[in-house]
């Protein structure tokens, strides 16, 4: 039985926008917190 | 350059860098033939809870430590570390769904990686909540690095306890999205999103450190 | 390690006659767990789910709110009068402070699980006759274990603001392990099972309970020295 790969791309690019966000909105924060 | 500025050269390499592994996941890995493209969430996804792991390991030893030597910086590295580990654990658990719908069926599963970075998430919380309830800086200190060796003390019985778990109770995996044996190609994928992901935590602990230090001298002086 | 203990012991004891004497905690904990026991019986469908199958999760999940709510007013004692300095400068040890902590909040809980676990028999029809010593076996495994740390952390809360939320919070990641393994073995005692099937959940337990006793015993002092 040949299936085809699942297509499940959307999730992966849900997945990578997501990690993104939360990792350059952290720098974002980090970078606009008040400093000395 | 001040602690800061290099924090902040560092993250912001280990962005760049990890846009150079994003490039290198989505375009240049080959597909995994039975779970299709969302395998790729993997690399992301290993390399977010090792560290999430580490940084809870790197607060029980600075804690450690710091009981025994006092040293206000080991107290300001674990709030740094705490902070940093909770955002990686962040992304371990929006990742993690994400990657199980399509591939087990469900947003959830009860898997050994998520459930530990789901309990190190509320004890990264937990220590944040209580040091911003306690007002004195040394009782603060004192009470955060008991509630770190805490932790670190639990990681192996969550490790345990969750392998027992799944022992008794297996769940219906099909495929086994977590299989050692990668080849290649894929392995350095990873390997390289383990770099970018460990330059990040350094930077952003460095930030951290830096900025608690900044609030720490202000409120002195 | 003799001296820790009879002070301990004494210390305890004068916990305890306390809360005897006033009965007012104790009988809220009372009183709280049988009302958590009825808005489990309430909370369910018995014909979709068996109880029997949800009996070990009710029963260490009432278990472990009646916990909380002893360890919440462990300190409370000694926070008003400013009691605690007293203790602090007492030539004792400030092990000896946590152990008779320790002792008077089994105590208190085990009096609490003792009422508890009755009504729950009662309430949801569980069989527990011929597995009565081993289940009280466990729940003395288990409760140690809640106790060492819950001990440990409400000396600490204690002096945060919001306590009683505080408390769960910083608690609740600690208690799961255990509270797998407490309900993996009372699963397995109300079917029927061997005790071996679940040996390495009581080993878990067991192990959880020494080390978390002993890393208790150490870090106490801790959260005490000014």
């Amino acid at each position: 039985m040949v299936e085809g790969v699942p297509q499940n791309g959307g999730y992966m690019v849900a997945a990578y926008i997501v990690a993104a966000a939360i990792l350059v909105g952290y720098a974002l924060s980090l970078y606009r917190r008040p400093r000395r | 350059m001040t602690l800061i500025q290099k924090g902040r050269v560092v993250s912001l390499v280990g962005l760049v860098l990890l846009g150079a592994v994003y490039v290198r996941a989505l375009a240049f890995t080959p597909t995994e033939a039975t779970q299709g493209l969302a395998q790729k969430i993997y690399y992301i996804h290993v390399p977010a809870a090792v560290w999430a792991e580490t940084s809870m390991i790197l607060i029980g030893l600075a804690s450690i430590f710091f009981l025994f030597l006092g040293d206000p910086r080991l107290d300001r590295f674990a709030e740094a570390s705490a902070q940093v580990g909770a955002v990686f654990a962040a992304v371990v658990l929006t990742t993690g769904p994400i990657w199980g719908k399509p591939i087990w069926g469900t947003w959830w599963t009860w898997d050994a990686r998520l459930t530990l970075t789901l309990l190190l998430f509320f004890i990264y919380l937990g220590y944040l909540v209580m040091r911003g309830a306690v007002t004195d800086v040394g009782l603060r200190a004192r009470y955060s690095a008991v509630l770190g060796i805490c932790g670190l003390l639990l990681v192996p019985f969550i490790h345990f306890s969750v392998l027992m778990f799944r022992t008794l109770h297996p769940q219906p995996i099909v495929l086994k999205p977590s299989a050692p044996s990668l080849p290649g190609v894929m392995l350095v994928t990873l390997l390289l999103s383990f770099g970018v992901f460990t330059i990040l935590y350094i930077g952003f602990v460095m930030q951290t450190y830096a900025l608690a230090l900044a609030h720490e001298a202000g409120s002195d002086g | 390690m003799g001296d820790v203990l009879r002070h301990a012991w004494v210390i305890a004891r004068k916990d305890l006659l306390l809360e005897f004497r006033s009965r007012t905690a104790f009988l809220s904990a009372a009183v709280f767990t049988a009302l958590v026991l009825t808005v489990f019986n309430f909370g369910r469908d018995p014909t979709a789910v068996a109880t029997i199958d949800l009996a070990p999760s009710i029963l260490w999940i009432t278990f472990i709110f009646a916990a909380m709510l002893a360890l919440n007013r462990a300190f409370q004692l000694e926070l008003e009068n400013q009691a605690l300095e007293g203790l602090l400068v007492a030539p004792i040890s400030r092990r000896s402070i946590y152990w008779a902590k320790l002792i008077a909040n089994l105590m208190f809980v085990s009096v609490v699980e003792a009422i508890g676990l009755p009504l729950f028999v009662l309430f949801f029809n569980v069989p527990i006759g011929n597995v009565l010593v081993p289940l009280v076996g466990l729940i003395v495994l288990a409760t140690v274990g809640f106790v060492a740390v819950g001990t440990l952390f409400s000396a600490m809360v204690i002096r945060t603001r919001f306590a009683e939320l505080m408390l769960p919070v910083l608690l609740l990641p600690f208690l799961i392990p255990p509270l797998i393994g407490a309900v993996q073995v009372t699963a397995a005692l109300f079917a029927g099972r061997p005790l071996s099937e679940v040996e390495g959940w009581l080993r878990l337990l067991a192990a959880f309970d020494m080390c978390f006793v002993t890393l208790a015993t150490l870090l106490f002092p801790a959260t005490v020295n000014e």
